[in-house]
């Protein structure tokens, strides 16, 4: 009899699990905030994760004015619609999100600048923070994180003068081409959305069918129809579909040379 | 078990979209993409020997967004893109096989079938 109880409890405890997914009890809605107790548990598992993966990060020397400049630039460029500013709401948008984007002059003076490297590197799964790994630079992200760290000094006066005086442009990431990384590329295949419409093996997406489903894609002789399948032809196809076939709905995503080539590495690792 | 069981029933019934299935005959499109040579550049399932990786394969087929990368994927365009492919895009390489129309519905029949 004894024997029978852990069963017992292990097989409830599936059930109600089942039960909870099958008959939609969790509210997803992002008007329903979470709960304290979650709140807690979330807060917590994310400042664990963080804390566990930075090791590894030196930190290079922060807070010269040119760089501080230049995280201001990005910052005003990527970060303050969502997070705001001193003195400055983020957009209407953003205070629909859940969880609500942090306020950065608190994430300034509380958190090491390698954890927040990081966040801004990496996004945080199931918030709407994005991964900038794609789109930025080390050195840009580190800007950022320079100038994250003169926020909290800075009063919305301080702000409004600084943001008035910057007519710098964010540069963009250019990215260095070279010999495709296929496990960079794997990656890269969340960060441009492709799989939000192909099943590409390997890679965790939608099942989605808007395009064509990827497996085998190494052996397939043409691509989109209409190129010879080199990966040559991948890259200039990724980097714009419009040119090699103008009526493709294949959108162009702003693939980097390098990227393109990651991804086309790893597409012919698909055979 | 049973509440398992029945709770993920709720949740998988909520998937996939109805249908209603095209006009034309499935059995006949099925030996006409094999008269055509279709499995020469397609892999099609339920096709002999069609195993050909010049085009996409065509699993699942039935339930694509878009045709060739350009149209979007209901039975009139599929026929439509059996029967003249250079008129939906210039560029692609899919021959134009001179398939009549009742042949193209046929086919576009079986095609529908691979969900």
């Amino acid at each position: 009899m004894t024997m029978k109880i852990p069963v017992l409890l292990l097989a409830v405890g599936l059930a109600g699990a089942a039960a909870f997914v099958g008959w939609g009890l969790y509210d997803v809605s992002a008007t329903d905030p979470h709960l304290r107790p979650t709140n807690w548990l979330i807060e917590l598992t994310v400042r664990r994760a963080v804390a566990r993966r930075v090791s590894a990060i030196r930190v290079p020397p922060l807070g010269e004015p040119a760089q501080v400049e230049r995280g201001l630039a990005l910052f005003r460029a990527h970060c303050v619609a969502c997070h705001g500013a001193p003195g400055v709401a983020p957009q209407p948008f953003a205070l629909g999100m859940m969880p609500l984007p942090a306020p950065l002059a608190q994430t300034g003076r509380e958190w090491p600048p390698a954890e927040i490297f990081w966040v801004v590197q990496q996004g945080l799964k199931m918030t709407g923070m994005p991964a900038w790994a794609f789109r930025l630079t080390d050195d840009e992200i580190w800007a950022i994180v320079a100038f994250l760290r003169e926020l909290p000094r800075l009063s919305p006066s301080d702000y409004r003068a600084m943001a008035a005086a910057d007519t710098a442009t964010a540069p963009a990431n250019a990215g260095a081409a070279g010999v495709g990384d296929a496990e960079r590329g794997r990656t890269a295949l969340h960060q441009y959305a492709c799989v939000a419409c192909h099943v590409i093996p390997g890679a965790t997406g939608p099942q989605a069918r808007v395009g064509p489903p990827l497996a085998g894609i190494a052996s397939r002789k043409i691509l989109a129809g209409v190129l010879p399948n080199t990966p040559e032809n991948m890259v200039r196809w990724l980097r714009d579909p419009q040119s090699v076939d103008p009526p493709t709905a294949m959108p162009d995503l702003g693939v980097t040379e390098r990227d393109a080539r990651d991804i086309a590495a790893y597409l012919a690792t698909l055979k | 078990m049973r509440v398992i069981a029945a709770a993920l029933g709720l949740a998988l019934a909520a998937c996939g979209e109805p249908q209603s299935a095209p006009p034309g005959d499935p059995e006949r499109g099925r030996l006409l993409l094999r008269q055509f040579g279709c499995g020469d550049c397609h892999a099609i399932p339920g096709v002999a020997v069609a195993n050909g990786t010049v085009g996409p394969p065509l699993a699942g087929i039935a339930r694509r967004v878009y045709l060739g990368g350009v149209l979007a994927n209901t039975p009139e365009n599929m026929a439509r893109f059996i029967r003249a492919p250079q008129e939906a895009d210039p560029r692609t390489v899919m021959p134009d096989l001179q398939v009549g129309e009742s042949h193209a519905r046929d086919m576009v029949a079986y095609l529908y079938t691979l969900r």
